[in-house]
């Protein structure tokens, strides 16, 4: 691909410049990621912590990051290299942060449907009896990002402060929304921080330990089977594979299993989204397709798998669920 | 010999464990959406860190593609693991891309072409 190198490498920058700038991997200034929990009253402090590092709530910008860079790679070729690199570090600096809210702010779908999932999360949670704090406005990123595209030093920072704001708040168990941001603090974090003490658990993994009640009523239009899409991270780097199932089972929500799955799970091709969308966008199809095949509803437990499996839903004919929107339909009856 | 030195010998070491029975190419989801080419498999970029490593590649835009276009999603390693050789190779693909990323970040907005 023309130009991919300078294009690895001014991502490579820019998102180190926004989270030194701002502190956000996409140079967000404004607190938007704590609207979700408007109205749920959760503490600011206690043992049970839960870490949404902002996955869910980043999704409407993710979008419209991903249109714009996407719209802009024509322009390319008609630019000189490091004309390209300039333009993109002041507009980076500049604009990125009024244009993506005015434009985020317009995608309402993903918008509903992440504050959906994470307030499903925490319905589901209080189903079993847990009732986690929370940072608000004081949550900081995980990091991730600057992990997935090995950059290793400038992870050791940001994952110090993170282990210390979540310390501070009291927290012994961090319970965690999403695989990448649970992989980043199991696997990550310790081989960095010496003496990391923190229990961290996956949402769904407390929900198949600890028991709730079956729910009574089927919300109405509530599918009653999915196809399931089982997140690479969560089966092949964490290994949790049987708690979706369990969790499911539960619910009394039939699963039906697809060609390739459990560890032998397809990719979303979320990972390579911010550098070339072209290729994910044909790995995503190539999955959807699948997923399609199987059955009309898809389950997935990842905002990645969300915001890349959703792109297929009109022309495939399918509707992608996030566990959590699912837990919010079934505890909000 | 510095710390990055070691990384990189350590590296081509592991690479050097692969036995290039190839069955991990099949799998990869960018090989797939490629169309069937072989430097958007596991195998194929582990070759091309191999190549480029011993300095005898350019680190040029298709081979950026090829590394950066890796989704780290460890299909690969399953059929290694099930095929008896057991590489990590998403891992060796992630040192890979550390040594180079390292200068692809310092060289920042000004990147050689």
């Amino acid at each position: 691909m023309q130009s991919s190198k300078v294009l690895i490498s001014q991502a490579l920058n820019i998102i180190q410049d926004n989270l030194e700038r701002t502190g956000d991997p996409l140079g967000v200034k404004t607190v938007y990621w704590t609207r979700w929990s408007d109205g749920l009253s959760l503490p600011d402090r206690g043992p049970v912590l839960l870490y949404t590092a902002r996955m869910y709530q980043m999704l409407p910008f993710i979008v419209e990051v991903a249109g714009m860079t996407e719209k802009a790679r024509p322009l390319l070729p008609l630019l000189s290299v490091k004309g390209f690199a300039r333009i993109a570090e002041v507009v980076s600096a500049l604009t990125i942060d009024p244009l993506l809210r005015v434009k985020a702010r317009r995608g309402q779908n993903i918008r509903s449907r992440s504050k959906a999932a994470l307030c499903g999360i925490v319905s589901g949670l209080a189903g079993v009896g847990v009732h986690p704090a929370y940072l608000h406005d004081n949550e900081p990123y995980s990091g991730v990002l600057l992990w997935e595209l090995e950059l290793e030093e400038k992870v050791m920072p940001v994952a110090g402060s993170v282990y210390n704001k979540l310390k501070s708040a009291g927290a012994e168990t961090v319970v965690t929304v999403d695989p990448h941001t649970t992989f980043m603090l199991r696997e990550v974090y310790p081989r960095i921080i010496s003496n990391f003490n923190l229990d961290i658990r996956h949402y769904l993994e407390l929900l198949a330990e600890l028991q709730f009640p079956s729910p009574e009523y089927r919300p109405s239009g509530f599918p009653e089977k999915f196809v399931l899409h089982d997140s690479c991270v969560m089966t092949r780097n964490l290994g949790i594979i049987e708690a979706v199932r369990t969790v499911a089972n539960r619910l009394n929500i039939e699963v039906i299993e697809p060609e390739n799955t459990g560890m032998d799970t397809a990719c979303c091709g979320g990972p390579v989204e911010y550098a070339y969308p072209d290729l994910s966008r044909s790995i995503s199809y190539i999955r959807a397709k699948e997923l399609a095949e199987t059955g009309r509803d898809v389950l997935v437990l990842c905002p990645v798998c969300l915001i890349n499996l959703m792109k297929h839903e009109n022309e495939l004919g399918i509707r992608v669920w996030d566990m959590g929107e699912i837990l919010n339909s079934v505890f909000s009856v | 010999m510095n710390r990055q030195e070691e990384q990189r010998e350590a590296l081509l070491g592991e690479i050097s464990k692969c036995r290039s029975c190839r069955f991990c190419i099949d799998v990869c989801p960018t090989y797939q959406a490629s169309g069937g080419v072989e430097s958007f498999s596991p195998y194929g970029r582990l070759q091309i860190i191999k190549y480029l490593l011993a300095g005898r590649l350019d680190f040029d835009d298709s081979l950026t593609y090829c590394l950066y276009s890796c989704l780290k999603c460890r299909r690969c390693e399953n059929i290694c693991k099930s095929k008896g050789q057991n590489l990590d190779i998403c891992e060796l693909i992630h040192s890979g891309r550390y040594l180079l990323s390292t200068n692809l970040a310092r060289e920042g907005k000004h990147a050689k072409l």
